[in-house]
């Protein structure tokens, strides 16, 4: 049952990217719907589906965090690197998340890239290796902020404890 | 009236999405090593093809070739977060294998 959902929701996307990719053209609607369902077939055997499953809210509000903060991050670069000082102080700084292993992780760690100071070097375990183009930047809260919401488009309890212990 | 707004809205994302692209490979020359450069590049890149992406919805014929633009974005993002951290892993890598290779030889 699980399976079949994953097939469903997979084959689902794969029919609406592939709408999206011939511009809607109905010739195309019937020979599309025959390689979505090879595709899903192909990509549940590639990638058997985890126990992670998306939340539709918790997507839409990663989607309008995550917008917010790219135009921030972009902001933030190009008013460093217009002002003559170049006020950049880099290092790097290793942050314990409390997201299980598995896609939430590269998620997080994928965001992270784009996210305003950091870039993801390193994940090993629970151990995310970031470089920061500023230490003096609130880091730690950045990457709390942003692991809420990907724990919310999993729709993943905190893990508090996790989070005490680091 | 309305169409006139619209025009000078995607003019002016237009040309903030350029300015960023500008601003990105400036980033190139004033930064001096490579995970700085990956900063500029993905960062600032990812909002000016967001900016250009935002101008270029209104023209589009169909709902469809609209989410076209959007999905170019969202694959554009994925590849350049992907390569960024395949980068600074290389990095990071070459770094602690240099620090391990002076080591041995002092």
């Amino acid at each position: 049952m699980h399976f079949f959902r994953a097939f469903c929701l997979r084959a689902g996307t794969f029919y609406l990217v592939w709408w999206v990719m011939t511009e809607g053209d109905s010739s195309g609607l019937g020979p599309g719907a025959a390689i979505v369902v090879l595709v899903s077939i192909l990509s549940c055997r590639l990638y058997p589906p985890s126990r992670h499953t998306l939340h539709p809210v918790g997507a839409l509000a990663f989607a309008g965090f995550f917008i917010f903060r790219s135009v921030v991050a972009g902001a933030d670069v190009a008013r460093r690197l217009l002002s003559p000082s170049l006020p950049v102080n880099p290092g790097y700084l290793t942050v314990r998340t409390s997201l299980p292993a598995g896609g939430p992780r590269w998620l997080l760690a994928n965001t992270l890239s784009l996210m305003p100071g950091t870039l993801s070097v390193r994940l090993r375990g629970a151990g995310l290796e970031l470089h920061c183009l500023d230490l003096d930047l609130p880091i730690d809260e950045d990457v709390r902020s942003t692991e809420r919401k990907v724990a919310g488009v999993f729709g993943l309890k905190e893990a508090k404890a996790e989070e005490g212990a680091s | 009236m309305i169409e006139s707004v619209i025009l000078a809205t995607q003019v002016l994302l237009m040309v903030a999405g350029c300015l960023f692209f500008g601003v990105g490979t400036l980033g190139l020359f004033r930064f001096s090593d490579t995970l700085c450069r990956i900063h500029a590049l993905t960062k600032v890149d990812n909002l000016g093809l967001g900016f250009i992406a935002l101008a270029l919805l209104p023209l589009a014929p169909s709902t469809a070739a609209g989410f076209k633009v959007v999905l170019i974005w969202i694959v554009a993002l994925a590849a350049s977060a992907t390569s960024a951290h395949l980068v600074a892993r290389a990095v990071r890598s070459g770094e602690k294998a240099g620090i391990e290779k002076d080591s041995r030889n002092d």
